[in-house]
């Protein structure tokens, strides 16, 4: 790795890893992702601070192109992030739906549509079938 | 006596709302009908009212699936015997109930069937494709044939309303999916040939590529075996 490549690598670590303190320090993460997140940016910055230490691992692997791991295991890393993702999008989803349903129970046949409520439904961005 | 509810899923049909109710008043004055404003952005639930319906208001649009899932929830809450589905946009015809209603005599769920009847319903070529082949499969699947697998004419037993008060799937195209759960359940399904109109007003909500997405979704579906066990189990839990 050249000493530019090296450079640059290491800004751009900085840079997540300042990203991820920010965010964490302003509590806008869940407890679970803090933890995954600091774990991310502890990672990136041991790789970038000590660049044999990919090169070594990827020899004792016996893959001939280093960079192929860091690609192997970033890729592999998203792939299961995103699968937790569409996992957490779908219960949620569910369950908006139960309280939708009990908020419609809830309110009961008595219920006069507010003005209000509507004017901010025609505001908002939704309105053709996003369930479908 | 037995209790009957007409549940009515709208969404911004405020224009053929008036005309629906007047028709149910007409031939079923002793059913309650219950409409399910899915999260509508016209005067819907005022037409509901004004027409002398119960509305509920779902504060979003949660899809024609949702709605009626909360019309079947609302179903038997309330105590009713029976219930049965009826379009907001015109389709179908008051006159038609009593026949299908007659159908649950013998059966958990009477589906009003398009074709058989005298009026000789015609669909569009690919429409007629996608209908066909759904309708191969849903009679793979169940062991029983089914004319008119996405009709929305139809009617319960209150067994089935329980079922599908928790159950009754929410994806789009959902009419299919909820076929072949209650046959899977055990329940007895039958076909009653009914007469249908076009639809008086709205737009088929099925544009083609949406249809074509969806229409693979369901065959994924309904291949991948049960898809309603796997979420039983989970609403258990």
């Amino acid at each position: 790795m050249t000493v530019e490549t090296h450079a640059l690598l290491a800004t751009l670590t900085v840079l997540a890893v300042a990203v991820i303190v920010r965010l964490v320090r302003r509590q806008v993460l869940k407890a679970k992702y803090t933890v995954l997140w600091l774990t991310v940016g502890l990672v990136l910055a041991i790789t970038a601070s000590v660049p044999t230490l990919l090169d070594r691992v990827a020899d004792l692997l016996g893959i001939w192109y280093q960079p192929t791991l860091f690609l192997l295991l970033a890729i592999g890393f998203l792939l299961l992030l995103s699968m937790h993702f569409s996992y957490e999008m779908s219960r949620m989803e569910k369950r908006i739906r139960a309280l939708a349903e009990e908020l419609a129970l809830l309110r009961g046949p008595g219920d006069d549509p507010p003005d209000h409520d509507r004017n901010h439904e025609e505001d908002g961005p939704a309105g053709e079938h996003p369930g479908a | 006596m037995v209790r009957t509810a007409v549940i009515i899923p709208a969404y911004n049909e405020a224009d053929t709302l008036p005309g629906v109710l007047a028709a149910l008043e007409a031939h079923v004055p002793d059913h309650d009908v219950v409409v399910i404003d899915d999260g509508s952005t016209d005067s819907t639930a005022n037409a509901a009212r004004a027409g002398g319906a119960t509305c509920l208001r779902l504060p979003f649009n949660l899809g024609i699936g949702g709605a009626l899932r909360l019309g079947f929830r609302y179903a038997v809450e309330q105590g009713y015997d029976r219930a049965y589905q009826f379009d907001a946009d015109g389709q179908h015809d008051a006159s038609q109930v009593s026949a299908l209603l007659a159908g649950l005599q013998d059966a958990d769920m009477v589906i009003g069937t398009r074709f058989g009847g005298d009026d000789g319903y015609r669909v569009g070529r690919s429409r007629g494709l996608a209908m066909g082949l759904l309708r191969r499969m849903v009679g793979q699947i169940c062991g029983q044939r089914f004319t008119d697998t996405s009709s929305g004419f139809r009617a319960f037993r209150r067994p089935v309303l329980e079922f599908f008060a928790t159950e009754y799937p929410v994806e789009y195209m959902e009419s299919v999916e909820a076929l072949v759960l209650a046959v899977r359940r055990g329940f007895v399904v039958r076909e009653v040939p009914v007469v249908m109109h076009d639809r008086s007003g709205g737009r088929a909500s099925t544009r083609n590529l949406r249809l074509a997405y969806h229409f693979v979704r369901l065959l994924i579906v309904l291949l991948a075996g049960d898809p309603g066990r796997g979420q039983r189990r989970r609403t258990q839990s």
